[in-house]
């Protein structure tokens, strides 16, 4: 068995933590008392946020799972997948949920028994997982399980990578020697060490991949010392990994530049700062506290005279996205912390004004300059115009 | 000033060129309109002499229709009536608002005498003569049979080619109509939805149909014995506006006003004439004859009587089908999982006495799921088939909360399921929207009305539907235990590393948890029993027939099992 890349000092031995758990239900069985099941609760409801802390932490809320008619099914399946799983870790392989997804299907067709157990679709498999690993409180990557390596693409003249492999062996990447491609951290950021040729200004993580890849092929990082990193929209595990890995490894100051609308606002930069509910066990792995919102604000909007689009309430999307607004300042532990209050101010001011800018409204400033994206970003970080 | 002619026409001359008013709007509704009329003319006749009716319809494809996209259709109906006697024929067919029943506060189908006439005109107006007809009466040892056409300009039937024939029928009438039209014969405005309306609230009625080349289908009476056709009587005085109140009185004349009051209204007695004056009724008019009596004096009488809390109008003035006969009736319709039914008790609604009358039923091949329900909407029991939405009986079902009883339903709408809504209505004076009676006007009264029927109906299909969804958990929960069970064990074992005596040990203790989950769903189940099983003995002990097993075959009294 190879040695696994290891997210954090997992004290857990989830061999042994899974045998223990399956050896309790049995003799819950045995003596004809139902077995129940204890895992955190995964909610905004649960979820805790202390400024100092800098992500959202579960509380003492439980899920209780009971055995009885109707959870019957679920504990199957759930001792099931634990038993692929555990496979996976024992054998140093690794799937993604949909590979899981699939093995299942081929235990299910392999072994006419199990056919109860067999999946329709891959929500059901995917609640499992998820459910198995709220249960052992681990990550699902501890359990083998990666997610696709959906964003993160890097770009710098003064950024270092080196890769631990599997086997132990390390690969540096200089990121000034790429060319135009981007380096992009994969879905195991933290099997990476960086370091800096040189002090780094900033890192500036764009919204969207396309201004991300404008910017530095007009030349931005050949100007500025700095790393620019592309989300791809709703940070994936690796993004929100990769972030964290340059927070704590770099001592620089990272920035955010996205859309200013109630969606960027909640569910992208709320997520890569401080976490989200439904990830509450991995926060601490998965956010980077230290990140600033930068813009669009609605001050550029006032000084820049940006151009807007009117947020239709009768749009079901759009219409959602207020709605969801509303609720995060009601209910959002982040928002409704007086740390983040000039954040909930750009919410309540999206939601007073009904519009929205896009980040790319800045080429609107001076259509002529290729630059003036670049410059207003410059500028903004030289007037600590962020929040 | 322009020199005007004022003409006037006959009321003949008045349908022939709005035919459209009664029902003849379009090529499909010509044909059932025309059905509908000869068959409701049939049936009155039979209920009025007090015979079971066995009637024949034959509806078929003769040729092309005079009209462009038409066809010639030939629309048969032959009754076991009392026969009309020769005269009478061209007044019957031919002449306008000449009925037997006009004003008479009946509650027959036919009211006006519109309706056969105008299917006459239809006939004469598109294939050039009008409607052939057989009748023949107990006392004639031969048919006439003649043609018999309308007179337009003079609103008089023209009986023409007469011939007396011989006719193995003791008794009856037969009507040939030959019109230009089309056949529809499924959905709402559908010949076959008609037929089976026709059949559900006429649970007396034989009836064998013939439509266009299919074979003939012969559906049994379930009920031997004739609704007796209330005879008219004496108004309530609260179904009256102070306008008709004074009409009334001037009919009585000279006759004292306390009188008047007690013999030319329903419900009125002596201890309510008290009652009148309590209520500001000046005593001194009581005694006064009514010729003396001034328009005043007769608006403080009115708004006396209004004023005090009378009994309601006369049962004997409304006729219903009955829930035992409706229950009976409705299987004909075929499979029924489960029906109820639920007739109200004769009430006031914009000061008309009403009777409404409801049958649930789902059916085992009718409908889906997610379509909406079939309603089927009645007024003095004959089918209306068009402009739903508007319909009283429609914003009654809409307006009740059908989730509730366990049924889906969108906002607003008909709730959705393989169920058919039968919705009775009977009075002697409907107010329909439109003369080819097609809508009943939706006053406010007359929704809540319908809508208390509909929820009473509901909470008894509700007993049903829980019964079904309780044998449905039940179901289920044993089904989890035998699936996931022995799996749940098995798979525990192999990652606990555990022995095989363990593994028996944890099967027996696994049974035991989840054979006390199934226990609870069984006694869920015996308790949804009970509470249906109580449901029938109300309906058996109210002569309604609840039994139907799993085939949706109608079980004998004495079987007394409750198979659902």
């Amino acid at each position: 068995m190879s040695k696994m890349i290891r997210i954090r000092e997992l004290t857990k031995d989830i061999p042994k933590e899974v045998r223990m758990i399956t050896d309790q239900m049995l003799k819950d069985l045995e003596n004809a008392k139902r077995p129940t099941l204890e895992a955190i609760k995964c909610s905004l409801d649960n979820s805790y946020y202390d400024p100092k802390v800098g992500f959202l932490t579960p509380g003492d809320k439980k899920v209780t799972t009971e055995l009885n008619v109707s959870s019957v099914q679920k504990m199957a399946r759930m001792v099931f997948l634990m038993e692929i799983l555990l496979t996976k870790l024992e054998t140093g392989s690794v799937a993604t949920k949909r590979e899981i997804y699939y093995i299942a299907k081929g235990e299910v067709k392999s072994n006419k028994i199990l056919k109860p157990l067999d999946f329709d679709d891959q929500v059901e498999s995917d609640a499992i997982i998820d459910y198995i690993c709220d249960l052992l409180e681990v990550y699902r990557e501890e359990m083998n399980c990666f997610a696709n390596d959906r964003g993160g693409q890097t770009y710098s003249q003064h950024l270092v990578v080196t890769e631990t492999m599997a086997d132990g062996e390390k690969a540096t990447i200089d990121l000034s020697t790429l060319g135009t491609a981007p380096f992009q951290p994969k879905n195991r950021p933290q099997s990476l060490k960086l370091k800096t040729k040189g002090k780094v200004d900033f890192c500036l993580v764009v919204e969207s991949e396309g201004t991300a890849n404008t910017l530095v092929a007009n030349g931005m990082t050949k100007r500025h010392k700095c790393i620019v990193v592309g989300a791809q929209g709703v940070p994936s595990n690796a993004v929100r990994g990769w972030v964290k890995s340059i927070q704590t490894q770099l001592d620089v100051p990272i920035f955010f530049f996205g859309d200013l609308d109630a969606y960027t606002l909640q569910n992208i930069y709320r997520t890569l700062k401080a976490g989200s509910a439904a990830s509450l066990i991995r926060n601490s792995d998965f956010s980077a506290p230290e990140v600033r919102f930068l813009g669009v604000l609605p001050e550029d909007v006032r000084k820049y005279d940006l151009h807007c689009y009117q947020v239709r309430e009768n749009d079901a999307k759009e219409g959602r996205s207020l709605k969801k607004a509303k609720d995060a300042l009601k209910n959002d532990p982040f928002f409704q912390d007086k740390k983040n209050k000039k954040l909930a101010d750009v919410l309540n001011w999206l939601i007073k004004e009904k519009l929205r800018c896009e980040q790319q409204s800045f080429y609107s400033v001076n259509p002529k300059d290729p630059h003036i994206c670049e410059k207003i970003i410059v500028d903004k970080i030289k007037r600590k115009s962020f929040i | 000033m322009a020199k005007t002619t004022i003409t006037s026409s006959s009321t003949a001359e008045y349908f022939a060129k709005n035919l459209q008013q009664v029902g003849f709007s379009s090529p499909t509704k010509a044909v059932l309109t025309t059905l509908k009329e000869a068959v409701d003319n049939a049936l009155d006749a039979c209920e009025e002499e007090d015979i079971l009716p066995s009637i024949l319809i034959e509806i078929r494809k003769v040729g092309t229709g005079g009209s462009k996209n038409t066809d010639l259709i030939e629309v048969i109906v032959e009754d076991n009536g009392p026969g009309l006697d020769p005269e009478m024929l061209p007044k019957v067919f031919g002449e306008y608002l000449a009925s037997s029943k006009f004003g008479r506060g009946r509650c027959t189908r036919g009211q006006q005498g519109i309706g056969i006439s105008a299917a006459t005109t239809w006939a004469q107006l598109t294939n050039a003569s009008g409607v052939l007809v057989t009748s023949k009466t107990s006392k004639m040892r031969k048919a006439q049979r003649a043609q018999i056409d309308v007179d337009i300009k003079g609103n008089k039937g023209l009986m023409k080619n007469k011939e007396m024939i011989d006719w193995d029928k003791k008794h009856g009438t037969r009507v040939e109509f030959r019109i230009d039209g089309r056949i529809q014969l499924n959905g709402d405005g559908g010949l076959l939805t008609y037929i089976e309306g026709t059949t559900l609230v006429n649970p007396h009625l034989e009836l064998t149909y013939k439509l266009l080349d299919s074979d003939a289908v012969k559906i049994p009476r379930v009920s031997d014995s004739v609704p007796e056709i209330p005879a008219a009587t004496l108004p309530h005085p609260h179904t009256m506006k102070l306008g008709e109140f004074i009409t009334h009185a001037g009919i009585y004349g000279k006759i004292t006003l306390s009188k008047f009051l007690k013999t030319g209204f329903s419900r009125v007695s002596d201890a309510n004439i008290k009652e009148f004056v309590n209520n500001k009724l000046p005593k001194g008019l009581l005694e006064k004859s009514l010729t003396q009596i001034g328009e005043g004096d007769f608006k403080k009488i009115y708004q006396a009587i209004q004023a005090t809390d009378l009994q309601s109008p006369s049962t004997r003035s409304v006729l219903t089908v009955g829930e035992e006969a409706l229950s009976k009736s409705i299987m004909r319709l075929g499979d029924i999982d489960f029906f109820s039914v639920v007739a109200r008790k004769p009430t006031i609604c914009d000061f008309k006495p009403v009777v409404i009358e409801v049958a649930l039923a789902r059916f085992q091949t009718r409908g889906s799921e997610d379509s909406q329900v079939q309603l089927l909407r009645f007024a003095n029991r004959v089918p209306l088939q068009f402009d739903k939405g508007a319909c009283a009986i429609t914003k009654a079902i809409e307006s009740v909360n059908w989730r509730s009883y366990g049924l889906q339903q969108p906002k607003n709408s008909l709730p959705l399921g393989p169920y058919v809504f039968a919705v009775s209505m009977v009075s002697p004076f409907i107010k329909f929207k439109n003369a080819s009676k097609e809508t009943i006007d939706a006053s406010d009264e007359l929704v809540e009305e319908i809508r208390l029927a509909l929820m009473r109906a509901g909470q008894k299909l509700s007993r049903h539907i829980n019964r079904e969804k309780k044998a449905d958990d039940l179901e289920r929960k044993i089904q989890h235990i035998e699936q996931f069970g022995p799996i749940l064990v098995e798979k525990l074992a192999q990652l606990a590393h555990a022995s095989d005596t363990r593994k028996k040990k944890a099967e027996a203790g696994l049974e035991k948890i989840l054979g006390r989950d199934s226990k609870a769903a069984e006694k869920d189940l015996s308790e949804a029993d009970s509470r249906l099983k109580a449901l029938k003995e109300k309906m058996r002990a109210r002569g309604i027939i609840g039994e139907i097993d799993e085939n949706g075959d109608e079980h004998a009294e004495e079987d007394g099992e409750t198979h659902v």
